[in-house]
């Protein structure tokens, strides 16, 4: 079991609040991701979750009961940190039993779960090293494995995987996204990674300075921004926002447009522009196009490869259907 | 060719430093050698340097003559004692700054190193007549007290540098997994602090046994340290060279090998952390 | 960050350090400056009656004071420019590639560890002694008169063996920071066509700055504090010739029995060390920061 409700939680450190009045509701199984640019509030989050800081005033219950001043070895948590936090006076395998032998479980069902947890996370091989001999990713993957031997209520993750280089990243993605499915463990999972909250979450809470400004799943996120902030961060490239007459013409103040949702064209088409900079990756291609009249660049994705080079003359047509209309207050329409 | 001429330099480095080093190390390999010599080999002239009969005579003699190792053991019992006590005491405050640092815990740091600044002459009057009131004069546990208070300051500094050291996160991961405040410091903090702690200790035991201003000025015989107790030295009486050598040798030998020990950790504490 | 809980129980850990290092500095710092308005001498028993700036006065007026302020300046200006120039040519020469780096490390820094009483010692009579000692046996081999070192030159020479005591740690700090250069500025620079010395002067030193300034201060607070060296080889003579501040106030109080003189110089030095621990604090305290 692992439902979370905050009810009306705020933090202030001094006289700066970097959490303004906020209710949130997890449910019991739920991939929730945090995501927010860096200061948004999203670790202070997940930190008054855990108990390592003190509300200012609200309620934090977990499972229906009262948890706002449950010290954090109470409230059965358990935290993957950025930087994996292991003890590196401790093998592996003392790592992993750690918490268990805090929670005085005996010995050999310790020995037990050690073992079904090194099985699950390949690091049966590992088990009598130190941390410090221990690559990026096995680190990452005791972390994990220190946090499941406790089956605990939730797992808290904190931006677990902004220290690993690229191509491990999408690794551990996967891993921990299996992980999810076969434990179906409440898991809260703290990121800036845009694409990371895409892949992972069942739920996404976008943040920004502490407020709460969009809750739902990854494609409703996408399909329907609530406003021009959460509609700028979901998503990669970003979405277009255009001002001025054309939007005035789709009755908005503003006007956005996915790259992924104009057509382009060497002939014809709506809007007109000069090519600055063309990025082939091959499956797709990126233009950002200079000169249209509309905003400073406007990018656009095509599938596949076209040929359009620096300084040639592109024209493009954005989809009708897939326009977003935002008010002056930022706002969807 | 270039290989060749990277081995010439090195090699005139290598020549260039070790005669430096040597040169700079000389008076003590002096002492040493001295303390194997007679006392007629030891004001010999020309100077004998390796070519003597080595004898272990000066080193009984000085035992003999003045009771070194009472003194010997005076100057363990007070730096050690003196280190373990400020330990005991500083590891709770250097803790509580490091990991719970508040709004004034660098004021309060900056305060205690400035009683560090305080020169000793300045309050020898007042801790002489104090010392003398209270029967503290020339007792161990009055210099016990005298050199944990002088060394207190850079204890605390020294241990809240390598605590700080240790990753917030380390501790908050064992709360999260459930340790209380007692596990947290005995499984976590503990191990992961005792390396600092040892160079702490290695470092105060230096400075204690060579402390030189309250050792010489608060003692006499009975409690004298080596410190005190080598001083009466300087007044010669016929020959006692290689005997002043052997009772110096002993004194430097176990500090030079401590030292040696603590020199990585001597700069980061003697400089209070300001250079590492 | 922490929670209200640790908080408390965080400042009742403090307090005894605080409680104790606060007794430590008020109370004699209080009695000094409270018998510097005193006529007190231990060998005049009696009342004690208040004098006012009298034993400043004295203090300040006496002859032993002028040299011992000059004699103080010239021990530590001296041993400061001896320590750190040497520093630094050792530094470098230390952080050069070569063999048996460890053991030279080991042998330069030796001399830091030798007790202050055993160095002056070994220096007074193995070394500078006009009879016995080893220059006056170099001397004779070189066809020279012996030189009666601690005679002749007694402040030079109390200068020369504190250089030695302190010249590993001024080298061990500035090697220390020498070696937490970046490697790749010195190349950058040697690319940008610098040739050694402009590499020294304009990479280096700048570098060492820093490092400098806290060896400077820390053996500061340290020289205006020698006296197991002076005690053992001059005792300040001849005359005052090698007397500095701490010897002088130790003379006063402790062998003239004049507690009240005493402790006059006393709150003296104390205004003398401030003023270079203010700057000191500054810079530990930026450490601090960062």
């Amino acid at each position: 079991m692992g439902k979370i409700t905050l009810s009306q939680v705020t933090k202030s450190f001094g006289d700066v609040q970097v959490i303004p009045p906020l209710d949130l509701e997890i449910n019991d199984g739920e991939f929730v991701v945090f995501v927010g640019p860096s200061g948004c509030g999203k670790s202070t989050l997940l930190r008054l979750i855990a108990g390592l800081e003190d509300v200012t005033s609200g309620r934090i219950e977990i499972d229906g009961a009262e948890a706002t001043e449950l010290p954090p070895a109470k409230r059965r948590l358990a935290m993957v940190f950025q930087s994996y936090a292991l003890y590196p006076h401790m093998s592996v395998r003392k790592n992993i039993a750690f918490p268990m032998k805090m929670a005085n479980v005996p010995e050999d069902e310790q020995a037990r779960r050690i073992e079904s947890a090194a099985k699950a996370l390949n690091l049966t091989d590992y088990l009598d090293r130190k941390p410090g001999q221990l690559s990026g990713g096995q680190r990452q993957r005791v972390a994990i494995g220190r946090a499941i031997v406790r089956e605990p209520a939730a797992f808290l993750f904190d931006e677990p995987l902004s220290n690993l280089d690229a191509a491990l990243r999408v690794g551990m993605r996967l891993e921990i996204s299996e992980l999810h499915e076969r434990l179906a463990t409440t898991m809260i999972y703290v990121t800036h990674d845009q694409v990371e909250a895409m892949t992972m979450a069942d739920k996404i809470v976008v943040l920004r300075a502490g407020h709460i400004e969009q809750v739902g799943s990854p494609l409703d996120l996408y399909r329907a921004p609530r406003n021009l902030f959460v509609a700028g961060f979901i998503g990669s490239p970003k979405m277009n926002f255009i001002e001025g007459q054309t939007a005035a013409a789709h009755g908005a103040h503003t006007i956005g447009i996915r790259p992924e949702h104009i057509e382009v064209s060497a002939t014809e088409g709506l809007w007109q522009g000069r090519v600055a900079v063309s990025e082939h990756l091959g499956s797709d291609s990126f233009f950002h196009v200079h000169d249209t009249g509309l905003a400073d660049v406007i990018t656009v994705r095509a599938s596949g490869e076209i040929g359009f080079r620096h300084g040639d003359t592109i024209f493009m047509t954005p989809r009708e259907d897939q326009l977003h209309r935002f008010g002056a207050d930022g706002l969807r329409l | 060719m270039a290989r060749a001429v990277k081995t010439q330099r090195k090699a005139l480095n290598t020549a260039i430093a070790w005669g430096v080093g040597l040169l700079i190390f000389f008076p003590i390999l002096w002492t040493i050698l001295t303390s194997f010599k007679t006392e007629a080999e030891a004001i010999a002239d020309p100077p004998v340097w390796f070519n003597f009969s080595w004898t272990l005579e000066n080193y009984f003699t000085v035992q003999e003559r003045s009771n070194y190792f009472r003194h010997f053991w005076n100057s363990v019992v007070i730096s050690v004692g003196s280190t373990l006590i400020g330990l005991i005491i500083a590891v709770p405050a250097a803790w509580a700054m490091a990991f719970v640092p508040g709004k004034r815990t660098k004021d309060v740091l900056m305060w205690m190193l400035s009683t560090k600044m305080l020169p000793p002459v300045g309050v020898l009057v007042p801790l002489y007549l104090i010392f003398r009131d209270l029967g503290l004069l020339d007792t161990r546990i009055g210099l016990v007290f005298v050199l944990t208070m002088i060394n207190l300051p850079i204890i605390i500094w020294m241990l809240y540098t390598y605590f700080r050291e240790i990753p917030s996160e380390i501790l908050e991961a064992a709360r999260m997994d459930g340790a209380g405040l007692r596990e947290e410091v005995l499984h976590v903090l503990m191990p992961m602090a005792v390396p600092g702690m040892a160079s702490t200790v290695l470092l105060n035991i230096i400075l204690a046994w060579n402390e030189a201003f309250w050792t010489l000025n608060l003692t006499a015989a009975k409690a004298a340290p080596l410190t005190a107790f080598i001083a009466s030295y300087s007044s010669p009486e016929g020959l006692f060279y290689a005997k002043l050598s052997a009772a110096s040798t002993m004194a430097i030998a176990p500090i030079l090998i401590m030292g040696w020990f603590s020199q990585k950790q001597l700069v980061r504490g003697l400089t209070f952390g300001a250079v590492k | 960050m922490s929670t209200k809980a640790s908080r408390a129980a965080a400042r009742l850990m403090i307090s005894p350090s605080v409680i104790l290092l606060l007794g430590w500095m008020l109370i004699p710092l209080g009695l000094t400056l409270y018998f510097s308005f005193l006529r007190y001498n231990l060998l005049m028993p009696g009342d004690n009656p208040f004098v006012g700036l009298e034993n400043y006065s004295y203090f300040l007026t006496d002859p032993g004071f002028t040299a011992a302020i000059w004699n103080t300046l010239a021990l530590v200006l001296g041993v400061l420019v001896i320590t750190i120039g040497g520093g630094i040519v050792l530094a470098l020469l230390l952080d050069q590639p070569m063999w048996g780096q460890g053991i030279v490390r080991i042998l330069v820094i030796a001399p830091f560890f030798v007790m202050p009483t055993v160095s002056a010692l070994v220096w007074k009579n193995m070394f500078l002694n006009p009879v016995n000692g080893l220059f006056a046996h170099l001397f004779k081999a070189l066809g020279l008169q012996p030189y009666d070192f601690l005679a002749q030159a007694p402040l030079l020479s109390i200068i020369g063996i504190v250089s030695w005591q302190w010249l590993p740690f001024a080298t061990l700090i500035l090697l220390t920071a020498l070696q937490s250069l970046d490697s790749e500025q010195l190349e950058a620079a040697e690319m940008d066509g610098a040739k050694p010395l402009s590499r020294f002067w304009h990479i280096m030193l700048p570098h060492l700055a820093r490092a400098i300034t806290v060896v400077v201060l820390i053996q500061t607070i340290f020289l205006l504090s020698v006296f197991a060296e002076i005690l053992v080889t001059t005792n300040g003579g001849p005359g005052y010739a090698s007397t500095n501040l701490t010897y002088l106030i130790y003379v006063q109080s402790l062998l003239q029995y004049d507690v009240g003189m005493g402790s006059a110089g006393g709150v003296v030095a104390i205004i003398l060390a401030n003023i270079v621990a203010i700057f000191l604090m500054r810079m530990i305290g930026k450490n601090l920061e960062a």
